[in-house]
């Protein structure tokens, strides 16, 4: 693993070896904190731009068991079959890590969380999308430890599917997962103020 | 535990069924609310004019000191409901701290009616009530130290004490918040900050200040330290003069009594609608009789909180749909069902 770039707020670290286009991030960007946007968009176009070299998924059958064909990200049997992982950060409590295999990537997201009131909202949103993983078909069950929530994509996705139309998916749910908490966050003050005229009312 | 409206709607029924009966009916009903207060409302065939109501309920009793009878004020207070039909029975049926006598044949007709059936039902929220009314005039004014009285502190419930303390110009009510869940105590801390911010504002200046702290009030110093662990906080009301007056006082009291089950009432709100499951939570608080907040998560914002979470969802699955590749029609079907995923894409043993 190296690092590839490095701005204040962005660090990529990859493997050349292991994948075929690399995350398309200039070494001169100069970002502010302030600047929110802007490092979004590149964290998205990293991310994007990582998952395209990423999603180059072959079946493979399973080298210890015969007749079996399971994700190698998840099972790590074979050590030659494991791409090294990929960790993109957009801050502290941002991040990205792309594992990828032969046959599978996982993809686990931090989901930014400015303070408690966003942490369990993050945290009870995302536990009622992973209990209906199966409508979403790349989404796992349980996150990977330390993330709040992973994708699994496997090349039998990958064939029914169109690739960048997986990764645009993956892109918009990170992109609407910060605006759905803010919007949460400001619904559940919203509300709070409301309880409290309701209660100061009755004084009156 | 208090609650929001002062009714018991299910006493309220019982009475009203009696009330309209046609012919007489025997009825022995056992109610119980909250956990800690039970009604028995009996009726027999043979005295048809009568029905006895039985109450058992907490009292507020001052710190270690508890109440074990009602005092005199509640007594009259209970009386003044209305003096041509509610009789006191003394003694009090066996379990019960109160029992009156209802004379049916009494209750005007009309809409008075609702009216005096209603005050009825209203008799625990009456004894409640006057038990702090009676509190916040007997605070001992001789036991001061610098022109401020040692707080009292009233227990309804054992976790949910709340501390009266008068001093030269006003009288401060302050709750210490405590809640079981690190969840519960995030989202009330967000709502006692709204309320800060609400009361603070000029528009709820005839309403009393209130104010949140992390730490104990100055004017709790010396209180058990128990007492004061708290892990939501306190939050302080201060009373003046003018919000006691006439018949502002009942609803400030009412409204002290209540100040808990308010906050509670809006955590597990919050809560409720954990997504998916809001249906049933509505459902459940629907039944509870809390109609006044009832109105409350009438709110639009409520419902946008509700719906917030299946739109999300539903978004997420229409990013599918976003996917308009001409001819692709079929494909795009075939992938808007996969919850087949075991079925169709799943692992499975190589033949």
């Amino acid at each position: 693993m190296r690092t590839l770039a490095t701005t204040p707020h962005l660090k990529v670290t990859a493997s050349l070896n292991s994948l075929h286009r690399t995350p398309c991030l200039t070494n001169n960007t100069t970002q502010t904190d302030d600047d929110g946007s802007n490092t979004l968009r590149l964290y998205l176009a990293c991310i994007r731009n990582t998952l395209d070299a990423a999603l180059c998924l072959q079946n493979f059958p399973c080298q210890e068991v015969e007749r079996h064909n399971k994700p190698e990200v998840e099972l790590k049997t074979s050590p030659e079959l494991l791409l090294n992982p990929i960790l993109i950060c957009r801050n502290e409590a941002e991040k990205c890590l792309i594992e990828t295999s032969i046959n599978s990537l996982r993809i686990s997201l931090k989901v930014k969380q400015a303070d408690e009131l966003e942490n369990i909202l993050t945290k009870k949103f995302l536990r009622f999308l992973s209990m209906r993983a199966e409508a979403f078909q790349v989404l796992r069950r349980k996150p990977v430890q330390g993330y709040d929530i992973s994708f699994l994509i496997t090349n039998y996705h990958c064939e029914e599917m169109q690739k960048h139309k997986l990764i645009d998916f993956i892109v918009q749910f990170m992109e609407d997962i910060d605006k759905e908490i803010s919007e949460l966050k400001m619904s559940v003050n919203t509300r709070g103020r409301l309880v409290a005229t309701e209660f100061l009312k009755q004084f009156v | 535990m208090a609650c929001f409206e002062r009714a018991s709607p299910s006493l309220k029924k019982i009475l009203l069924q009696l009330y309209r009966a046609d012919k007489p009916i025997e009825i022995d009903h056992h109610l119980h609310e909250f956990g800690s207060v039970e009604y028995h409302v009996q009726s027999s065939l043979s005295d048809p004019q009568h029905a006895y109501l039985s109450i058992s309920t907490p009292l507020l009793s001052q710190g270690d000191l508890l109440s074990y009878g009602l005092s005199h004020y509640s007594m009259e207070m209970v009386k003044a409901i209305s003096l041509d039909v509610v009789e006191i029975v003394q003694p009090a049926k066996e379990g019960y701290q109160l029992t009156l006598r209802l004379n049916l044949s009494k209750i005007p007709r009309g809409k008075d009616s609702m009216k005096v059936i209603s005050e009825i039902s209203m008799v625990q929220a009456t004894i409640l009530s006057s038990q702090l009314k009676e509190m916040l005039w007997t605070v001992n004014s001789e036991d001061t130290f610098q022109g401020m009285c040692k707080p009292i502190k009233l227990v309804y419930h054992p976790r949910e004490t709340f501390y009266v303390i008068k001093q030269p110009l006003k009288i401060a009510a302050v709750f210490p918040m405590r809640f079981k869940e690190h969840s519960d105590v995030i989202i009330a801390t967000a709502f006692l900050q709204e309320l800060t911010d609400v009361g603070s504002s000029k528009k709820w200046a005839k309403v009393p200040p209130c104010c949140w702290a992390p730490i104990p009030p100055p004017e709790l110093r010396g209180e058990p330290f128990e007492d004061l662990s708290t892990n939501g906080g306190f939050v302080t009301f201060d009373i003046y003069p003018r919000h006691i007056e006439g018949k502002r006082l009942d609803k400030t009291v009412w409204s002290l009594l209540n100040f808990y089950a308010y906050v509670k009432y809006h955590v597990k709100t919050l809560q409720g609608p954990n997504l998916g499951e809001d249906e049933q939570t509505e459902k459940v608080q629907g039944n509870a009789r809390c109609s006044c907040v009832g109105k409350s998560v009438q709110l639009p914002k409520f419902k946008m909180l509700k719906r917030k979470y299946g739109d999300f969802t539903r978004k997420i699955k229409k990013l599918r749909f976003r996917i308009k590749i001409h001819g692709f029609r079929r494909f795009r079907q075939r992938w808007l069902t996969i919850p087949k995923f075991s079925s169709s894409m799943g692992y499975t043993k190589l033949d």
